[in-house]
C-alpha cells in the first residue's frame, strides 16, 4: 500500500516536471535566434564526434595531428576543392586543421566549464546550507579567488603547472569554479528556505541527502544556463591562451589558437590564415550566447505563463 | 546600516582578501620548490656571484623551515618592496621597477577604453531602450552581441589587417602595426631609451612635456587600434546592461506617473529614468576592470605594446617567475581596489543597498 502511494506521488511529480520541460521546449522552439544557436552548437558537436569516430566523412585525414608539407611551408590561397580554406604554415590544409581543431577546443572547453561548475556547485551549496563558520570560511575563500582577474590568474597557475593544453584547462578550472560557487550559493540560499527542504529535515533526512536530492537538483537549472553562456567565453579564452604561446609542446596539434599563432607571421600576405580559425571561434561563441540567452529567457518565470 | 559602517565593514574585508592574494602569490612562487623562488630573486646584474646570492637567499627566506614559516619571511621581504627580479626580452631588472615602467602604459590604454565605452555605451543604451524593437535598437543589440563573442586578440589582428597592412587599398593603411612609437622619430631623444620614456613612462605625456608634438601625434596613432580593440569588447557589456536597466526603469510606476502628469518625454527619459537606470551600470565598473585586465594581455601581445599585459606574456614565455609573481599581484591589487570603489559607490548611489 505504501508502495502504491509512493508511485502515484512520484508520477504526479514526474508529470509536473514533464509539463515544465515541455513548456521550456515550447519557448525555445518558438524563438528563431535560440534555434539558430542550438543548430550551430549541434553542428559543432557533430563535427567533434565525427573527428573522434570517422574523420574521413568530413575529409579529415588525421584528427590528432596536422599534416605538414615542409617542402611548401608558405601559406597558399583557398582553392576549391583541394584547399577550400587555403593552407597555413607549415603547408597545412586549413580546412582539415580547423575541422580537427574543433574537437580539441570543444573538448577542453567543456571539460573546464563542467569541472569548474561541479566544484563550484558543491562548495556553494555546502556553504549556503551549512551556514555559520563553514559558510563564512568557504565564501571568504571564494572571495579571495575572485579577487584576482581570472585571465592573469590562469596564466600564473598554468605557468606553474607547465605550458601544455592539459595544464591550461586545469588552470582555467581552478580559476573558474569560484564564479559558479558564488552563483550556486545565491541559488541555494533561496532554495533552502523552501518548505520541502524543511519537511525533509523534519523527517530526519541527513544533511548530504537533502543537499543531494533537494538542493542540488534545484540549483542545477540556472547553473546550466550559466554554463552555456560561459562556454562561448571559455572557448575564446582557451584559444587566446594557446594563441599567446601556452601550447608550446606540439606545434602540429590542431587547435584554433595555435592555428592563428602559427599563421600569424604570414597574416599580411595571407589574411586567410588568421581569418578562418577566428571565424570558427566567433561563430561558436555567438551560437553559445544565443543559446544561453534563449535558455535563460525560457526559464525566466516572467515568460512562463 | 549606516553608510559609514558599511564602508568600515567593506574595508575590514580587504584584510583577508589581501592576505589571500599574497598567499596565492607565495604558493605560485613555491610550487616548483626552492629553485623556482631562487629564479625570481637572483639578480643577474649584481656583482655578487650567483652561488653566493643563492646561499644568502636560502638564509633570508629560511628554506630549512616549514613552508608556513617561509611564508612570513617571504611576506616581510614582499612588504618591504623586494619583489624579486624579472628577466625577459623586453626588460631586465627588478620587478618593482618593471611594474612602475609598464603599468602607466597599460593604465592609459585601460582608462581610455573604459571612458570611451562609457561615453558611447551609456547614451547608446538609453537610445536603444527608448526605441525598443526599432531598427536602430536591433542594430545596437547585434553590435553588443558581437562584442561578447569577438575574441579581443582576433579583433586586434583584423584591425591590423584592415588599417595597417591592407591589401585592398594603401589609403586604408593609416595606423602603425605595433609598438608605442616610430623608432626613426624618437631616435635622438635623450629622454627615451630601450622602449621606455621618462619621466612619466607614458609617451603621450612625455612627448608633450618635452615639447615634441610630432612624437605626440605618432604615439596617439599607435594608441588608436589597441584602444579600439579593447573598447569594443567592454562597450558590449556597458551597452547591454544600460539597455536592459533603462527598459526596466521605463516600465516602473513612477515613470507612468511622470508621463501621466504631462511631462515632456525628454524630461521623463533624461531626468526621471536615466538617473535610476545608471545605478546597475555603476556596478559594472568592477567587471569592466576585470575584463580590461584580461583584454590587455591579448591586445598588448598582438600590438607589442609595452604594458603589463605584454610583460606578463613575455614573462610566461621566458619562464620568468618574478614577472609572473609581480603581474599576479598588480592585476590582483588593481582588481581588488576597483571592486572596493564599485561597492562603495554602489552603496552611496543606492541607499537600499546595505549588506
Amino acid at each position: 500500500m505504501f508502495g502504491l502511494q509512493n508511485t502515484s506521488r512520484r508520477s504526479t511529480a514526474l508529470s509536473a516536471r514533464f509539463h515544465e520541460y515541455r513548456l521550456t521546449l515550447k519557448i525555445i522552439l518558438e524563438s528563431p535566434p535560440t534555434m539558430a544557436g542550438l543548430a550551430i552548437v549541434l553542428a559543432y558537436t557533430a563535427i567533434a564526434v565525427i573527428d573522434f569516430t570517422y574523420p574521413n566523412l568530413i575529409g579529415v585525414q588525421n584528427a590528432y595531428s596536422e599534416i605538414p608539407d615542409y617542402m611548401n611551408p608558405v601559406p597558399t590561397p583557398p582553392v576549391w576543392p583541394t584547399h577550400p580554406f587555403g593552407t597555413t604554415f607549415p603547408g597545412v590544409d586549413l580546412y582539415q586543421a580547423i575541422m580537427a581543431a574543433i574537437r580539441v577546443d570543444l573538448w577542453y572547453s567543456l571539460l573546464i566549464v563542467v569541472a569548474g561548475a561541479a566544484i563550484g556547485i558543491v562548495v556553494g551549496v555546502l556553504a549556503a546550507y551549512s551556514g555559520g563558520y563553514t559558510d563564512e570560511a568557504l565564501m571568504r575563500l571564494v572571495d579571495i579567488f575572485l579577487s584576482i582577474p581570472y585571465l592573469p590568474f590562469t596564466i600564473a597557475v598554468a605557468f606553474v603547472l607547465g605550458r601544455n593544453l592539459d595544464n591550461i584547462s586545469i588552470a582555467m578550472a581552478v580559476t573558474w569554479w569560484p564564479m559558479y560557487a558564488r552563483y550556486a550559493y545565491g541559488q541555494a540560499l533561496s532554495v533552502k528556505e523552501n518548505t520541502y527542504v524543511e519537511a525533509g529535515r523534519a523527517s530526519g533526512v541527513a544533511k548530504w541527502g537533502i543537499i543531494q536530492h533537494h538542493i542540488i537538483p534545484n540549483v542545477l537549472t540556472p547553473i546550466f544556463v550559466q554554463i552555456s553562456l560561459d562556454l562561448g567565453t571559455v572557448v575564446q579564452a582557451f584559444a587566446g591562451l594557446t594563441f599567446i604561446g601556452f601550447a608550446s609542446g606540439n606545434p602540429l596539434l590542431p587547435e584554433l589558437g595555435t592555428l592563428i599563432s602559427n599563421g600569424f607571421q604570414y597574416a599580411v600576405a595571407a589574411p586567410w590564415v588568421v581569418f578562418f580559425p577566428g571565424v570558427v571561434i566567433l561563430i561558436f561563441a555567438i551560437a553559445m550566447n544565443l543559446l544561453g540567452d534563449g535558455l535563460r529567457d525560457a526559464l525566466d518565470p516572467k515568460n512562463r505563463t | 546600516m549606516k553608510l559609514r559602517y558599511y564602508v568600515a565593514r567593506r574595508l575590514l574585508l580587504l584584510i583577508p582578501t589581501l592576505i589571500g592574494l599574497t598567499l596565492i602569490t607565495f604558493i605560485i612562487s613555491h610550487v616548483g620548490g626552492d629553485q623556482r623562488l631562487l629564479g625570481a630573486y637572483i639578480n643577474i646584474h649584481s656583482k655578487i656571484p650567483v652561488s653566493v646570492q643563492e646561499q644568502e637567499l636560502a638564509i633570508r627566506f629560511h628554506f630549512n623551515d616549514p613552508l608556513v614559516v617561509q611564508y612570513f619571511y617571504w611576506l616581510a621581504a614582499f612588504l618591504q618592496g623586494n619583489w624579486g627580479y624579472t628577466q625577459t626580452s623586453i626588460y631586465s631588472g627588478s620587478v618593482v621597477s618593471a611594474i612602475s615602467l609598464f603599468f602607466p602604459n597599460t593604465a592609459v590604454l585601460a582608462v581610455t577604453a573604459s571612458i570611451l565605452s562609457g561615453v558611447i555605451g551609456i547614451p547608446l543604451g538609453v537610445w536603444s531602450a527608448v526605441r525598443k524593437d526599432s531598427l536602430g535598437d536591433q542594430a545596437t543589440r547585434v553590435i553588443s552581441f558581437a562584442g561578447y563573442s569577438l575574441p579581443a586578440y582576433w579583433l586586434s589582428l583584423l584591425l591590423i589587417l584592415a588599417f595597417s597592412t591592407s591589401n585592398v587599398c594603401s589609403c586604408l593603411n593609416i595606423f602603425p602595426i605595433s609598438g608605442t612609437v616610430t623608432m626613426s622619430l624618437i631616435g635622438g631623444a635623450n629622454w627615451y631609451s630601450n622602449g621606455i620614456s621618462y619621466p612619466t613612462h607614458v609617451l603621450v605625456f612625455d612627448s608633450l612635456i618635452h615639447g615634441r608634438i610630432d612624437i605626440f601625434e605618432d604615439a596617439v596613432m599607435h594608441l588608436v587600434l589597441p584602444v579600439v580593440a579593447l573598447t569594443y569588447n567592454t562597450l558590449a557589456s556597458v551597452l547591454r546592461v544600460m539597455r536592459s536597466s533603462m527598459q526596466d526603469t521605463l516600465n516602473q510606476d513612477y515613470i507612468r506617473t511622470a508621463r501621466a502628469k504631462g511631462l515632456k518625454e525628454s524630461t521623463v527619459v533624461n531626468v526621471h529614468a536615466r538617473r535610476n537606470a545608471l545605478i546597475p551600470v555603476a556596478t559594472l565598473l568592477g567587471y569592466t576592470v576585470a575584463f580590461l585586465l584580461g583584454g590587455v594581455i591579448f591586445v598588448e601581445s598582438v600590438f607589442n605594446y609595452l604594458g603589463i599585459g605584454y610583460w606578463t606574456t613575455q614573462a610566461m614565455l621566458n619562464g620568468d617567475v618574478g614577472g609572473i609573481m609581480g603581474a599576479t599581484v598588480v592585476f590582483g591589487l588593481t582588481f581588488i581596489f576597483a571592486n572596493l570603489i564599485t561597492d562603495i559607490a554602489y552603496a552611496f548611489l543606492d541607499p537600499r543597498i546595505r549588506y
